[in-house]
């Protein structure tokens, strides 16, 4: 069991760049997800019929959901937090289909934690003006400098490896247990690993950025 | 690699304060939303942030395990 990724093949320029599976499932990822939302949102009037209904469902319980914590901002950041919500929903739980989910690579996690916090930092000075926003450094007092300094690396790196974590823990969990019990059991057990872990990562993932834009604009 | 295997255990002895610290959080829930059952979203929402926030010591001890197990090679 290997902890990197496996490099599928190498673009052969600048000295070759090797290409791993974390790139090659995220670009299958990003094509489902574009064909999807083509299809799924074609032919669609006023009055809501069939599978436009449910979608507007989800969209509704996703814009209420950030007008709650966010107030007056929520229309800023209720796409970024949808749009991780649908690419974390389908990378934590690709495994079922027999791919390696893209979020079992630390990069990959990194990647969207760095995301998270360069719009939690956009969110605060929106909210309070680049002055106010160099300004939270010095609050409630001088002395918390430091402390809201370490608070920038601490809260991706936090983000990151939780993801990571628990992802690579359920995906080291299930192949142990489909090398003992090849049948049945890993069916039974990959609800949970598979179905409810990813979707309980996804909504802490986007639940805590929101805590954190929350936190940034008030 | 014994040695090693050891480290990699004990590091994972860190799942023992994520196991406690989520289940007083959890038991505490519950008593507030029996107390108050209209408050249910709100105490929710404290309840994933605290569970989050205490299982990161666990995820924390499980990277420790990894890091030792395949980048400490003898």
């Amino acid at each position: 069991m290997e902890i990197g990724q496996s490099v599928v093949f190498t673009i052969p320029i600048f000295g070759g760049i090797p290409v791993t599976t974390t790139v090659v499932v995220t670009w299958i990822i990003m094509a489902i997800l574009t064909i999807a939302s083509l299809i799924v949102t074609r032919g669609w009037n006023q009055v809501p019929t069939g599978v436009q209904n449910f979608v507007e469902t989800i969209i509704d319980a996703l814009n209420s959901f950030t007008k709650d914590a966010l107030g007056e901002y929520w229309a800023s950041f209720a796409p970024y937090l949808g749009t991780v919500a649908l690419y974390l929903i389908l990378a934590n739980t690709i495994d079922l289909f027999g791919l390696t989910p893209p979020t079992k690579d630390l990069s990959a996690t990194s990647a969207l934690a760095i995301m998270s916090i360069i719009v939690v930092i956009i969110a605060s000075i929106k909210a309070k003006g680049l002055k106010g926003y160099a300004k939270s450094f010095f609050e409630p007092m001088p002395f918390f400098f430091p402390m809201k300094i370490l608070d920038m690396f601490t809260r991706p790196l936090s983000l990151a490896a939780r993801l990571f974590g628990n992802i690579i823990a359920a995906f080291i969990i299930m192949g142990l247990i489909s090398k003992v019990v090849p049948i049945v059991v890993p069916a039974i057990l990959s609800i949970y690993f598979d179905l409810f872990d990813g979707a309980l990562q996804m909504v802490v993932f986007v639940f805590l950025t929101m805590l954190y834009i929350e936190e940034a604009v008030e | 690699m014994n040695l090693l295997a050891i480290g990699a255990g004990i590091a994972a002895i860190s799942g023992i304060g994520a196991g406690i610290g989520i289940g007083i959080a959890t038991g505490k829930a519950v008593e507030a939303v029996s107390r108050q059952p209209e408050a249910r979203g709100s105490v929710m929402q404290f309840l994933l942030l605290g569970g989050a926030l205490s299982e990161a010591t666990a995820i924390y001890g499980l990277l420790v395990a990894f890091l030792i197990i395949f980048f400490m090679k003898p």
